[in-house]
């Protein structure tokens, strides 16, 4: 029975001659011992004889062509054709493979990748400088620039009152007859200058934020520096003494000390 | 002329190096000796001359225009069968969709079955128009197989060549056309095949 079922596929192949010598050897001694399987063969012979009643058709439909005229025929269609259409070129056979159907899948894909790429790049890089900014933005209350504005004021005004003060305070509690040399050092000169460049600094923010007592002490300094620097060569003794009578009758100092920690306290 | 110029030891092999070099001669000698062979194997496809006979034109005009591709060392009746072949299913794709063919062919169910009352079967005409229309019901490769097999006498070996197949592919789905072939004739014959 298993041997029916296993040799029932190759029948067809059997009766075609189709099979090795022995598989066939096989098949035949099956059928000599298998009546089912021989009808089996039989029906099928049968069938493929049926299908020969085709060859009288194609027979008949053969004897009507005429095969001696047909190449002639073909032949002329085919070399009146190729007139009108020149052979293809290599640049034609080129294109011709370039352009083949099986390939369209892979152009679609490269096109595609193009394009959202180039999409990508137009939207990374279409507003580089706004990215940055989105990126760098930090909020901040409105008045926040203002007020660190006015804090930069202070510190360097409180900086500029410290810095003269110990310069005057050294002016002053020197003796009268070495005063002269001391603003004629190096380290006083260098000093005095630094000072006057940084009221030249701090100057448009006093009077920015309307520091009016402060920036009159500084002014008051300021020009005592000039002075000083000004007539330092030819200062006698009196003339000094005379200055730094003038440092005290003024409380300089003391305005300078009071102004400080009235700026101290307004820390914003 | 055909037969000088091959028994003056012109292999087919030469005859195609001639027509890539666009030698008519040798062109109409190749269309004459492969011409019954393709007629064959569309005539069976679709049992009609004019079909068949444009399958042969159509043939050797694509044989023309892609020799180039044909390699040496390539079976040249394979290669054009080949090309025939897909011209046969491009073909029937194109010109006969489904309701088409049913309003083209006869109805099976209209045949004079007169050979019923004849002495042999198979010796009727009908029966090769019964046979006809069942091998149309064919899925393509197996009425193809079927074809080939039986009308252009072609082996195994050569029709898997062709189809591009296994050479089990062609022995199981010509197994296949014959069974589905039996079912579909046997209710025409009156009798189990």
């Amino acid at each position: 029975m298993t041997d029916c079922k296993k040799l029932k596929k190759d029948f067809v192949a059997f009766l075609c001659h189709e099979l090795d010598e022995d598989k066939s050897k096989l098949i035949q001694s099956h059928l000599d011992t298998c009546p089912v399987c021989k009808r089996e063969v039989a029906r099928l012979e049968e069938l493929i004889k049926g299908a020969d009643s085709l060859k009288t058709d194609i027979q008949e439909a053969m004897e009507a062509v005429n095969w001696e005229e047909l190449p002639r025929k073909i032949a002329e269609n085919v070399f009146r054709q190729e007139s009108s259409s020149p052979r293809e070129s290599w640049l034609r056979r080129l294109s011709t493979f370039l352009f083949q159907p099986r390939l369209r899948p892979i152009y679609a894909g490269l096109l595609l990748g193009i394009l959202v790429g180039s999409l990508a790049t137009y939207f990374v890089l279409r507003h580089p400088h706004l990215k940055e900014a989105t990126s760098a933005q930090i909020v901040v209350p409105a008045n926040f620039l203002e007020r660190m504005e006015l804090e930069t004021a202070r510190r360097e005004t409180l900086d500029y009152l410290e810095k003269s003060q110990y310069l005057l305070l050294d002016f002053v509690q020197s003796p009268s007859e070495k005063s002269a040399e001391f603003w004629q050092s190096e380290f006083a000169s260098q000093k005095a200058r630094e000072l006057l460049a940084k009221k030249k600094y701090i100057n448009p923010q006093l009077d920015k934020y309307q520091m009016a007592k402060a920036k009159m002490i500084c002014d008051q300094i300021e020009w005592l520096f000039y002075e000083l620097s000004q007539i330092s060569v030819s200062l006698s003794a009196e003339e000094v003494k005379k200055i730094q009578k003038l440092i005290e009758d003024k409380q300089i100092l003391l305005k300078i000390d009071l102004l400080k920690r009235e700026l101290g306290k307004s820390e914003v | 002329m055909i037969k000088e110029r091959l028994d003056g030891n012109e292999d087919i092999h030469t005859l195609v190096e001639k027509v890539k070099k666009g030698d008519r001669e040798a062109f109409m000698t190749v269309t004459s000796l492969y011409q019954k062979k393709v007629f064959l194997l569309a005539f069976s496809f679709f049992h009609n001359k004019e079909d068949a006979l444009d399958i042969v034109q159509e043939t050797f005009l694509r044989l023309f225009q892609k020799v180039n591709s044909f390699r040496k060392g390539q079976n040249f009746q394979n290669w054009l069968l080949q090309v025939a072949k897909n011209l046969c299913i491009d073909y029937h794709r194109k010109n006969y969709s489904r309701s088409r063919e049913y309003d083209r062919e006869k109805p099976i169910e209209e045949m004079n079955l007169a050979f019923q009352n004849r002495g042999d079967p198979y010796l009727s005409s009908d029966l090769s128009d019964i046979f006809s229309a069942c091998l149309k019901k064919l899925a393509t490769k197996q009425r193809l197989i079927f074809a080939m097999k039986h009308y252009n006498q072609l082996e195994y070996q050569e029709i898997a060549q062709i189809l591009g197949i296994s050479l089990g592919t062609v022995k199981s789905l010509h197994f296949k056309a014959v069974q589905n072939m039996r079912g579909l004739v046997a209710p025409y014959l009156g009798r189990q095949l």
